[in-house]
């Protein structure tokens, strides 16, 4: 099953997607949700993020307003993880509130019961993206895994002779140079071998779902194996290597790119046959100031914080409305994942496939990665 | 000391000008010393004297700053330690704990490439000779400390270097031990032979053990001579006070006669007139109540008991002469000697035979 | 000695004889206070024991009980039939003691000479330099292997100082690989090497050198004979510890090793990132511990061989 709707967002947001400037209004809607929030401050909410430019982008978009609006105090922690949350739960001793997860951890954990069930008669997810949720999980943003690579080596993306595919990423005589790939961890790294093999995106997870079809991917990644300079192990790290020009092609995240754009490094990237996938916000089970940490979500899933996470980083907004609320410029509003024309492109990331053949299908990538 | 045999065993040590400066101060100044070859000669000085800096510098483990030194007719100034094929026994003994005895003491034949059967009899020889015999294969850390000395001893000499350094070699035994390893040791170097290079603070060892002494202080070579010369005629306040003990009394001069109170000591010495000079008196050769005896060949002190002290063999006697003086007389408690019933207080006559007197000047080298 | 305390002697010596030649008295009472001083003695290590119960004997022999666990929660031997049933296992071990190996040798080659130095030096050098090696211990790890890969990356210093001296033509791959990560752990590992060693070799008598140059050894033969196996139980010890502590490292392999230098910790890292699967990763920690029981082990025998040669020293 595919988890994202593609069609849902493109029906319900083309119409509301360039607006004009609705700054004023936010502002008076973040007012009167200060009322509301401040009579229940109580201990500080623990909200545990990732570092590098995601984790600042969250604090300027959502916490520290939400914070200030509601008055529920928080405390920042960086380096979240769903196995970490699992080992609190299960050792009794939770001191995490709100943790971010990628989808497919979100989901492990809950099925391993890791995690508290969504109270949606608090948190309101009426106007979001009907699979930007779960029972356990609340969207917080649309992101893409996409390859990037270095503009001076190959060209401004869509320019003629820059690379466009999957099968130019793997294809060292065409675009000869460096490359970085995942390191253990399999997400999002074996369908891209596939699409490059010739398999078209709606056959990937069809063809992963056998030992021989992951054996398949595994074997194009080991052919690139030799120009593939690192394997990057975190978002900031994708940043890192296109920035310092250690490597001239790399998959990661797009808005891990654009910041080191911004932060000067020549790089792009395309969305062609990028995976589409979402992060969400997870109440670990038995946290301690768990009715808070249901509030603070309720408070920074409200579409005018989501409205400003553009700014600080090319992640799509997971409830519609944001998109109506936003006073983003329309290029940059364009040039988000969730973007109704950029999500044509992609293939959504297959939540069943890793529930099914995660497991399998790391053993295999650590195997061809120690090699 | 018999000197033939050992010509073709030993080698005499020629120093000349040797100096060594740290900083300001002169370990060694210009040192001339000749060592004769089969001699077993003492460096004696309190400690900082620089006896082994000279020592050291014997054995290329100091580089001196200037001068000579020769083994033989060979000059040994720039060869390094390891091509002087001299043996020395360190104060630590410096035995290599991770060998056994054995092969300690065939360390120095495995470096000149002995055969197998030859280095073993040769260990058994030394240790048969520092009467280890059958400790072989002890670890040193099972040996008692005199044990170890031997051990050192015997890995200095198994590899038959014609001169020996010892560097305060007993000093880590007990008295005992210690005055029976000094006839030992003495035993050996007639058995060996060698010319011997002994450093020592002590000044009883030094007189036991040597065939001359050399008084080192403050880098200087104050005097060398035999024991006997050295105790009986020093040549200078300095030895005169540092071996034995003594009672020094300033001389008066009048033209060229020295005199305590109004006595006549003797004449002065053929030394440089402006010199002082003083009256070295040994507390042994001074002679209690001696009674009538010869004014030409003794002279004579009147003075008070201040304490009487026995001390075993010997009683110590402390006298303050009549000028204020305080000296010491030591007298046999044996029967043969009147024993000294002298009570604090009470008056007494002290005398010395002037066959005894030393006479050193005090000028410039009083310390 | 004065003459009251000689008389006194002789007043015991006199009343002396009313004792029995052998007292039983207080015989009992002497023992047991023994005891006591014994159990009080004893009692100075409980602290200490209830720590290492707490902090070592629990946790492992929860590990233990986790790694015979599968994920169906009962008893069951899957966490250790994987290790065989994928090749990646037995590669990663096979890298960790590569990488630890290298990396002690590394830190033997560059601390012992460092060590020899240090213990050269006249006493108030002795501090400024030993100050130098320690530094890296009050500087953050990862900030010590982020210096690295900046000095060694495509870009980084290293490379840019040498093409533009001319040194080499294009950037040479110091980092991102196993020289990246050899240089980046024993860069960080040396002090646990210099400091034993160093101890041992200021332990080293002068005279120990001087006796052998004496004996006619020339300063090679010296240290060979004497100053190397002198120095040797402090660089046994020194490696043991450097080698240890390499077996668990997990920043600077995962950071400098551009993700191709895969230890042990690293992939008990990645199943427990991915898979939430306690009982695969106590496995993988129980057979590390196993192995680096085994190499102390060895390494114990190897050393007791010495202890036996050098006596009790």
């Amino acid at each position: 099953m595919m988890y994202f709707g593609e069609r849902s967002i493109t029906r319900k947001t083309t119409s509301t997607l360039v607006t004009s400037s609705l700054k004023p209004i936010v502002k008076a809607a973040l007012a009167s949700a200060m009322v509301v929030g401040s009579a229940t401050a109580a201990d500080p909410v623990t909200v545990v993020s990732w570092g590098g430019s995601y984790g600042a982008a969250q604090d300027a978009a959502l916490f520290n307003d939400a914070s200030a609006n509601t008055g529920i105090e928080i405390n920042r922690e960086s380096g979240a993880s769903m196995s970490k949350t699992c080992l609190q739960v299960e050792s009794g001793s939770v001191s995490w509130d709100l943790v971010v997860t990628g989808s497919g951890g979100g989901a492990a954990a809950a099925a391993k019961g890791c995690l508290e069930k969504i109270d949606f008669d608090v948190v309101d997810v009426s106007d979001f993206y009907p699979n930007l949720y779960t029972d356990y999980c609340v969207g917080s943003d649309v992101f893409a895994t996409v390859m990037a690579w270095n503009t001076d080596k190959y060209g401004e993306p869509g320019s003629d002779g820059a690379p466009k595919t999957w099968a130019d990423f793997f294809d060292v005589e065409k675009f000869p140079g460096t490359r970085a790939y995942r390191a253990n961890n399999v997400d999002g790294a074996l369908e891209p071998a596939l699409m490059a093999d010739g398999v078209p995106p709606e056959e990937v997870y069809d063809v992963l779902s056998t030992k021989e079809g992951m054996q398949r991917a595994i074997n194009k990644i080991r052919e690139l194996k030799p120009n593939i300079a690192v394997f990057w192990e975190s978002g900031a790290q994708q940043a890192q290597l296109m920035k310092d020009a250690e490597v001239d092609m790399s998959t990661g995240w797009n808005g891990r790119f654009d910041n080191a754009k911004k932060d000067g490094a020549t790089v792009g990237y395309s969305f062609d046959q990028a995976l589409l996938d979402y992060d969400c916000f997870a109440i670990p089970k038995g946290a301690p100031n768990k009715d808070t940490a249901m509030k603070f979500l309720a408070e920074v899933s409200k579409p005018e914080y989501q409205a400003n996470l553009p700014f600080h980083i090319t992640y799509g907004p997971t409830n519609q409305k944001a998109y109506e609320l936003t006073t983003a410029p329309k290029e940059l509003i364009e040039s988000l994942p969730s973007h109704p024309n950029n999500v044509p492109l992609m293939l959504p990331v297959s939540l069943d496939w890793y529930a099914q053949n995660r497991e399998t299908a790391l053993e295999l990538y650590i195997e061809m990665l120690s090699e | 000391m018999n000197e033939s045999s050992i010509v073709d065993s030993a080698l005499p040590i020629s120093i000349r000008g040797l100096t060594k400066q740290y900083g300001q101060l002169y370990a060694l100044d210009t040192v001339d010393l000749d060592i004769k070859s089969g001699e077993f000669l003492t460096l004696l000085g309190p400690s900082g004297s620089g006896k082994t800096t000279l020592l050291m510098a014997i054995a290329g483990f100091n580089r001196p700053d200037a001068g000579s030194i020769r083994f033989g007719d060979k000059e040994m100034i720039l060869t390094p330690p390891h091509k002087r094929e001299v043996g020395m026994v360190f104060q630590s003994y410096a035995l290599f704990p991770h060998m056994s005895v054995a092969e300690n003491i065939a360390y120095p034949l495995k470096l000149r490439r002995v055969n197998k059967s030859e280095r073993r009899e040769r260990v058994n020889k030394a240790l048969d000779t520092v009467q280890l015999s059958g400790l072989g294969e002890r670890h040193i850390d099972q040996l008692s400390g005199g044990q170890r000395q031997r051990v050192a001893l015997a890995r200095a000499f198994v590899f038959e270097p014609r001169i020996l350094l010892m560097d305060e070699p007993l000093s880590a035994l007990d008295k005992k031990l210690r005055e029976r390893m000094q006839i030992e040791l003495k035993d050996l170097h007639r058995q060996l032979g060698v010319t011997t290079v002994y450093v020592t603070h002590d000044q009883r060892e030094a007189l036991t053990m040597s065939d001359r002494i050399a008084v080192i202080d403050n880098g200087q070579l104050m005097q060398v001579d035999a024991p006997q010369v050295i105790y009986n005629q020093p040549s200078n306040a300095f030895v005169a006070d540092f071996i034995g003990e003594s009672t020094m009394i300033p001389l008066k001069r009048t033209g060229n006669e020295l005199f305590v109170g109004d006595e006549r000591v003797s004449s002065v010495p053929d030394t440089p007139a402006e010199t002082d000079w003083s009256l070295v008196i040994r507390p042994e050769r001074l002679m209690v109540e001696p009674g009538t005896a010869d004014r030409d060949s003794t002279l004579f002190f009147n003075g008070t008991v201040k304490e009487s002290v026995f001390q075993g063999e010997t009683a110590l006697l402390l006298v303050v002469l009549d000028d204020g003086t305080e000296v010491s007389v030591r007298s046999s408690t044996g029967t043969a000697t009147p024993g000294i019933t002298a009570n604090p207080g009470s008056q007494v006559q002290l005398a010395i035979f002037r066959r005894d007197i030393i006479v050193v000047p005090t000028g410039n080298s009083q310390r | 000695m004065s003459k009251t305390s000689a008389e006194t002697v002789v007043e015991n010596n006199q009343t002396g004889n009313q004792f029995p030649a052998v007292s039983d008295d207080n015989r009992v009472a002497l023992a047991e206070q023994e005891k006591r001083e014994q159990w009080k003695l004893l009692s100075l290590t409980f602290p200490a024991l209830v720590v290492i119960a707490l902090v070592i004997l629990i946790p492992v022999g929860w590990l233990f009980y986790l790694s015979f666990i599968g994920k169906a929660g009962g008893f069951s031997l899957e966490n250790y039939q994987k290790m065989i049933e994928y090749k990646s296992y037995a590669r990663t071990f096979t890298t960790t003691f590569q990488v630890s190996f290298l990396t002690t040798l590394i830190c033997i080659l560059l601390g012992y000479p460092l060590a020899y130095f240090l213990a050269q030096l006249p006493g108030r050098w002795v501090g400024f330099f030993m100050l130098a090696v320690l530094l890296p211990f009050w500087t953050s790890l990862l900030v010590r292997t982020y210096a690295w890969l900046v000095l060694l990356q495509r870009k980084g210093i290293i490379n840019d100082f040498a093409i533009n001296m001319g040194l080499w033509e294009s950037p040479i791959k110091l980092v991102h690989n196993m020289t990246g990560t050899l240089i980046g752990m024993a860069h960080i590992m040396l002090p646990f090497l210099v400091l034993p060693l160093y101890n041992a070799m200021k332990k080293i008598d002068r005279d120990m050198m001087h006796a052998a140059s004496n004996l006619g050894a020339s300063p090679a033969r010296a240290f060979w004979t004497v100053y190397m196996p002198l120095s040797l139980p402090g660089m046994v010890a020194g490696s043991l510890i450097v080698f240890v502590l390499c077996l668990g490292f997990y920043v600077t392999p995962a950071v400098l090793g551009g993700g191709r230098v895969i230890m042990v910790s690293t992939q008990i890292t990645a199943i427990l990132e991915n898979q939430f699967n306690w009982g695969a990763a106590s496995a993988l920690g129980v057979v590390l511990l196993i192995a680096t029981l085994l190499v102390l082990f060895i390494a114990g025998r190897v050393l007791k061989l010495d202890a036996a040669l050098f006596g009790k020293s």
